[in-house]
């Protein structure tokens, strides 16, 4: 969080008075009306079902789960990431729309936890992703994690929970870590650099050594032919 | 290095195509991926894609004292925990020689069926969702909440329990806690006709489940299937019976069995199994007051343990199946060797391979989820 | 009517040479063998004692003898034993025999056992990775892999003192345990 609170924000001086109120009232209505992202990453995802089911009930806070990333609002990391994973927590991250929230359950998101000594899992999430909330416990109980959702609730409300736009502002250090775990060549199908052009979220940490060594190795997408089923020839030789 | 499935592939045209089952995917029971190969909806091949929850428990368990360990097995089976303890402590036992007191036997046997209603009332939980029956979803975890509070009460951990350490159990029941256990097993027991109309009998379900993922008993024999998977297919094996272990050779109950094989004879089995556990503790509720003594052996400091060299090899009837340690020491203060045998290791991966082929694609989920496969047993 | 099984196993196991029967129990047999006779026991097993089921295939590394040990599991559903067969086997080139036409759950113990020791299994279907499809170092269940030389180089731990808590801490919360504290094995260097 420190390094968040480094970040200056520009306040800008807006002409329109209603402008402020209707951004407050846009904040009031995210926070009431939040998916998660289905993916159980690791042991804590036990304790979602009773949060989310008849005892604990997180639904009565607009809390649902969802099972495509494009829908989603929150990435739930349930324990442990191993490297495998992290992967495709990243991927995943990545793919869901703006704005998004990361919440790490249990202590191994925080310092991998009793798996400090493993060799497959990653000890820090917090190096490959901005972090908006940890909620420590090994498991946390139900009502921890709703406690701390609700907490994340009122940190939208305010407007704190914006760690989505470090994403933007900061990809050349989390680029970097990843870049350490995974590879040199390690790339990701989304281009965070044209969505922090488009969203106006270029900071002095977007661009760097590490998005030189991305760009590199970079293979532009193409997008594939389009073929409709009753057309399929064979190729001809 | 990127992930594998990053680059779409240009293939020749054709009506086989390749999709990727998983890992984030409501389908599919945990953090597990499946490769799949279609022709229209129908399954040509499926390849199982592991290790997304792979954290080296065996590495770690040959860097941990013998007695920090036990806080580590239950992780390697989520759902149903304390089989893995029990396994663990019954290897030590084994290797050291140590006695367990009479008491502490009847305590780990009325944890053990806690853990198998509770890690059977969240299988159908997820079974059900997988046909779109949320209710029961609702409901079996709902229930199974009451068992984790019970286990709250008598161990000091809802999932986790870490009750079991070598030589017997950690503490003693709490005053009136058989009484509370009794109650809660009338309100389950009164339940099941309810779940019964919800989700057994439910023509939705019936409809859906009879043969599908079928299995004879010479293929279940072949492919190593074990526990319900295999008694489904008619084959009354139960470790608990057959090679008994604590006091289930005290103790009356009997194996249920069903003749089809299939998802639903599977779910069948679990659900008799529910009832059958429930009878063994009303048994362990009357017996066990009349049993006095130690709850567990003495040992030696636990932080200077060394254990006599040897191996062992335990086997326990989980949820899910054959569950099984083998530990080697060397005589020192840390195993030497640890090797899991999880009962998902067959099922989620070679059983499930073969069972996918010649289904539909959305019997994938139905078959994963009625094998019961665990995923984190499998990777370990 | 076990004690006749018990006995006409024993002869049964006396046709093989070479091999050491230790009864640990009644359900439990231990039987050394030399690595060439282990194909044909678990056949006679198999074949003439009902020992059907493959429970496991462990794997044990004695790097001080410089020899893998390897130890099949097999249960008979008829007459309720099992029988553990030790062999050993050279650490290098690490390569045995795969049982898989016998036991099909081979399959998946000898894929374990590839990619976490690195001993391969001439004739076993499957010997691509599986766990650690994404994961280029030596295999990492062997002895001289040291994990935590690995995290060291490729991970970087969490900050055990880091602002917010000690924030914490001043206002009288929270504790610090420094980690050459919190971890054995750094503790004795």
């Amino acid at each position: 969080m420190s390094r968040l609170q480094k970040i200056p924000v520009v306040e800008e001086k807006k002409g329109n008075p209603l402008a402020r109120v209707f951004d407050d009232l846009v904040r009031f209505c995210r926070s009431r009306s939040l998916f998660i992202l289905h993916y159980c990453t690791g042991c804590g995802a036990i304790e979602l079902p009773p949060a989310m089911t008849s005892r604990f009930d997180m639904e009565r806070l607009g809390i649902q789960p969802m099972v495509s990333p494009r829908q989603a609002d929150i990435l739930l990391i349930t324990g442990y990431v191993s490297i495998k994973t992290l992967k495709r927590v990243i991927l995943t991250y990545e793919q869901m729309g703006s704005p998004k929230y990361v919440v790490g359950i249990c202590s191994c998101t925080v310092n991998g936890g009793m798996y400090w000594q493993s060799y497959a899992t990653a000890k820090k999430l917090d190096e490959y992703m901005p972090v908006d909330l940890y909620i420590a416990g090994c498991m946390p109980r139900p009502e921890a994690v709703i406690s701390g959702l609700q907490k994340l609730m009122d940190r939208i409300n305010s407007g704190e929970a914006d760690s989505w736009q470090d994403y933007y502002r900061n990809y050349d250090y989390y680029l970097g870590n990843q870049q350490k775990l995974f590879g040199e060549d390690w790339q990701t199908p989304t281009d965070i650099i044209t969505e922090a052009k488009h969203y106006e979220l270029m900071g002095e940490g977007t661009l760097g050594q590490h998005t030189r060594l991305l760009e590199q190795h970079q293979k532009p997408l193409e997008a594939l032919e389009m073929r409709l089923g009753h057309n399929i020839k064979e190729p001809v030789e | 290095m990127r992930p594998e499935n990053y680059e779409a592939q240009r293939q020749p045209p054709s009506n086989e195509y390749e999709l990727n089952f998983g890992p984030n995917h409501p389908g599919i029971e945990g953090n597990y991926a499946l490769k799949v190969k279609l022709h229209g909806d129908i399954v040509l091949e499926a390849k199982a894609d592991g290790g997304y929850l792979h954290r080296g428990f065996e590495k770690l368990m040959e860097q941990r004292l013998w007695i920090q360990n036990i806080a580590l097995v239950p992780r390697i089976c989520v759902p149903d925990p304390s089989p893995m303890e029990l396994c663990y402590s019954m290897a030590v036992e084994e290797l050291c020689g140590l006695k367990v007191p009479q008491r502490a036997q009847w305590l780990r046997v009325m944890q053990l069926e806690l853990s198998r209603i509770a890690a059977h009332l969240f299988t159908f939980g997820g079974h059900a969702a997988t046909t779109g029956m949320y209710s029961t979803m609702y409901w079996g975890v709902a229930d199974r909440d009451l068992l984790l509070d019970l286990f709250e009460e008598f161990t000091g951990g809802r999932v986790y329990s870490i009750y079991n350490i070598p030589g017997g159990v950690r503490r003693e029941l709490p005053e009136g806690f058989l009484q509370r256990l009794t109650e809660t097993l009338d309100y389950i027991e009164s339940r099941l006709p309810d779940y019964d109309n919800l989700f057994f009998k439910n023509q939705v379900f019936v409809k859906r489940a009879k043969g599908t993922g079928v299995m004879s008993r010479e293929q279940a024999l072949e492919w190593g299937v074990t526990g319900p998977n295999l008694r489904a297919t008619g084959l009354a094996f139960d470790v608990r019976r057959d090679d008994p272990y604590l006091v289930y050779d005290q103790l009356a109950f009997d194996i249920p069995v069903e003749e089809s094989g299939d998802a639903w004879a599977r779910t069948l089995v679990r659900r008799q199994e529910l009832m059958e556990s429930i009878r063994i503790l009303r048994q362990v509720v009357e017996i066990l007051p009349d049993i006095h003594g130690p709850i567990r052996a003495p040992i030696p400091n636990p932080l200077a343990w060394n254990v006599p060299a040897g191996e062992t090899y335990t086997r326990v009837e989980s949820s899910k199946g054959e569950l099984c340690y083998y530990v080697v020491s060397n005589g020192g203060p840390k195993p030497y060797r640890v090797h899991v045998r999880g009962p998902s290791s067959m099922h989620a991966v070679q059983v499930l391979e073969k069972m996918s082929v010649g289904s539909r694609i959305e019997d994938i989920a139905q078959t994963m989820f009625s094998l019961d496969a665990c995923p984190p047993e499998v990777d370990r | 009517m076990s004690q006749q099984v018990a006995h006409w196993l024993d002869n049964l196991l006396k046709e093989i040479e070479g091999i050491e029967v230790r009864r640990k129990s009644s359900r439990r047999v231990r039987v050394d063998v030399p690595a060439d006779a282990l194909p044909a026991l678990l056949e006679l097993l198999q074949g003439r004692a009902g020992y059907i089921h493959l429970s496991a295939i462990s794997c044990v590394d004695w790097i001080d003898d410089d020899e893998f040990e390897l130890v099949y599991h097999v249960w008979s559903y008829e007459s309720h034993s099992l029988v553990s067969a030790h062999i050993r086997i050279a650490r290098e080139p690490g390569v045995y025999l795969s049982v898989y036409d016998l036991y099909q759950p081979a399959a998946f113990f000898e894929r374990d056992i590839h990619e976490m020791y690195g001993i391969h299994f001439e004739g076993s279907p499957n010997m691509e990775k599986f766990i650690l499809t994404e994961w280029d170092g030596p295999p990492p269940m062997r002895k001289e892999f040291d994990s935590e030389a690995y995290i060291n180089e490729h991970l970087s731990w969490q900050e055990y003192n880091p602002e917010w808590l000690q924030e914490l801490v001043a206002e009288g919360g929270g504790v610090i345990i420094p980690p050459e504290e919190q971890r054995f094995s750094q503790k004795k260097k």
